[in-house]
């Protein structure tokens, strides 16, 4: 799963958003289900660590399946208690919109746990090639995407060097309320930002000095090659869909 | 203060697949008053040992203790101010709209009126030869103003301790000079000065003591002499120049400072 194409799993877990806005039964959702499931296990991701790319939207589900369980009034009344009332209607919304959720982030998470950056970031720009003739600059976004892919770890680095700087001078990141801890990021923030910009002018020197002029007649190293499997898969998911779509 | 890392051994990245131990059991101690080198070549461990000692690290195993009292139980900032770290091509770090500013920011931090703020920012920009430039913005500066800028900015604290990481790196023949003056002026003044560098010369002209590690752990320690001309790939030109001399002039000793090894040469070759 992680030797295909990036193309085709990103139009595939495009499929799969759109069609999770269309599925409306119970079944339809198993059938996605399972079939992220199996996605997962083929994928060969420790549960464990998919488990983590979950976590930070567990409160966001909890809470929306908690509201619309609480406060919607459709359907029959199920449970009655004093001013709080649970409908069935509510309990499906509730259900159906959590789902929805955990599903779009398990797709999204599949994705990237299978698709390396620099190769999400050439399947992108291949696709939004076409939109070069309306004029939209598919290779300078997708050149900014691996760009700032690429600088993460390195600004990362910066910041804790100039952290430990200001702390070596007695700056404290930890005392005070909001305000007082947003103020004592300034002597990190300034620093960090005015580095970025001359190591952004460091790259664009060096790129035109190894010939760089932008993304006319430009080729990869490493090439992109739409397989048989690739337009499998990407059938098959999308069958899926529409089989759990139309239950 | 007597500064000492007892048994220090500091592992990075534990537990992932980057993980790699840069300090192997490493001790360390600095005397009032001295002037203490450390070499030894990249990814000896070297700036992972110095950041320990004003706990910006913290040791997965081994002891901090500032005249005999464990690190960990002073007041951070306290141990800041005394053990004062400028870490290497520190001028990242400037952010101030003015020299000025930039050097007042760690004396601010420790809660000193503005009139004993005033006159630190002054003493230090004028012992790192930078009083002319604090109204100038530090990002309009030279890399070498920069340098003493941020340099003076650590200095500004009043540290009984002051440690230096690679402060030439990157800077012209001229700076090492004046970096070699500041280091004299501070020791004359009881402040003690802990010089890591590649540069061995500048090691030899100025320290006291020297430790050389290698690899995470400290392979010889003792005065320059001892220390230099015992392990000679890492030696300083003018340990070098004695050496290749061999058997031939004896009578030439172990200097190690240049005006030293001149006379001594000198000497030898008036016979």
């Amino acid at each position: 799963m992680h030797a295909l194409d990036p193309r085709a799993k990103i139009l595939a877990t495009a499929g799969l958003v759109l069609g999770l806005f269309l599925v409306d039964s119970i079944a339809g959702f198993l059938v996605v289900a399972v079939a992220v499931a199996a996605l997962l296990a083929a994928s060969g991701i420790p549960t464990g660590v998919f488990l983590r790319i979950l976590r930070p939207v567990a409160f966001i589900v909890a809470l929306t399946v908690l509201f619309q369980v609480l406060f919607s009034r459709e359907g029959a009344t199920l449970v009655e208690w004093g001013p709080l009332e649970i409908h069935a209607g509510g309990l499906r919304l509730g259900l159906f919109l959590g789902l929805r959720i955990l599903l779009l982030v398990s797709a999204a998470g599949l994705l990237t746990a299978t698709t390396a950056p620099v190769a999400l970031a050439d399947g992108i720009e291949d696709l939004l090639s076409p939109l070069e003739r309306l004029r939209f600059p598919a290779h300078e976004v997708a050149m900014m995407m691996t760009i700032a892919l690429r600088f993460i770890p390195t600004l990362g680095e910066e910041a804790e060097k100039i952290t430990k700087a200001q702390a070596a001078r007695g700056a404290d990141f930890s005392q005070g309320g909001p305000l007082r801890r947003a103020l004592a990021l300034v002597p990190v923030l300034v620093p960090l930002t005015v580095g970025t910009f001359r190591r952004a002018d460091e790259l664009a020197e060096a790129m035109e000095s190894r010939g760089y002029r932008g993304g006319e007649g430009r080729t990869r190293y490493r090439e992109l090659r739409f397989r048989a499997r690739d337009a499998l898969a990407l059938v098959v998911t999308q069958l899926i869909l529409l089989v759990g779509v139309l239950a | 203060m007597r500064l000492e890392l007892k048994d220090m051994r500091h592992v990075y990245a534990r537990g992932t697949t980057f993980e790699v131990e840069a300090l192997r059991g490493v001790s360390v101690t600095v005397e009032p008053g001295e002037v203490l080198g450390i070499v030894g070549g990249m990814g000896s461990g070297k700036s992972t040992l110095v950041q320990h000692m004003n706990l910006l690290l913290t040791p997965t195993s081994g002891e901090v203790l500032v005249d005999g009292v464990d690190a960990t139980t002073l007041k951070r900032s306290d141990l800041r101010r005394r053990v004062g770290l400028a870490l290497q091509f520190p001028e990242a770090a400037l952010f101030a709209p003015t020299v000025g500013e930039d050097v007042a920011f760690a004396p601010r931090r420790l809660g000193l009126d503005e009139g004993e703020v005033r006159a630190r920012v002054r003493d230090s920009l004028e012992a790192l030869g930078a009083g002319h430039l604090s109204g100038r913005s530090p990002f309009a500066l030279s890399g070498g103003e920069k340098r003493r800028v941020a340099v003076a900015g650590v200095l500004a604290m009043g540290p009984e301790v002051l440690v230096l990481d690679e402060p030439t790196a990157g800077l012209d023949p001229a700076m090492r000079e004046d970096l070699l003056g500041l280091i004299r002026g501070l020791k004359a003044a009881g402040i003690s000065v802990v010089l890591v560098s590649h540069d061995l010369e500048e090691v030899a002209e100025a320290t006291d003591r020297v430790y050389v590690m290698e690899r995470g752990a400290v392979r010889a320690v003792g005065t320059p002499a001892e220390v230099f001309y015992r392990v000679a790939d890492l030696a300083p030109a003018t340990v070098q120049t004695v050496l290749a001399l061999g058997e031939a002039h004896r009578g030439v000793g172990r200097p190690v400072r240049f005006r030293e090894t001149l006379a001594a040469l000198r000497t030898v070759a008036g016979n």
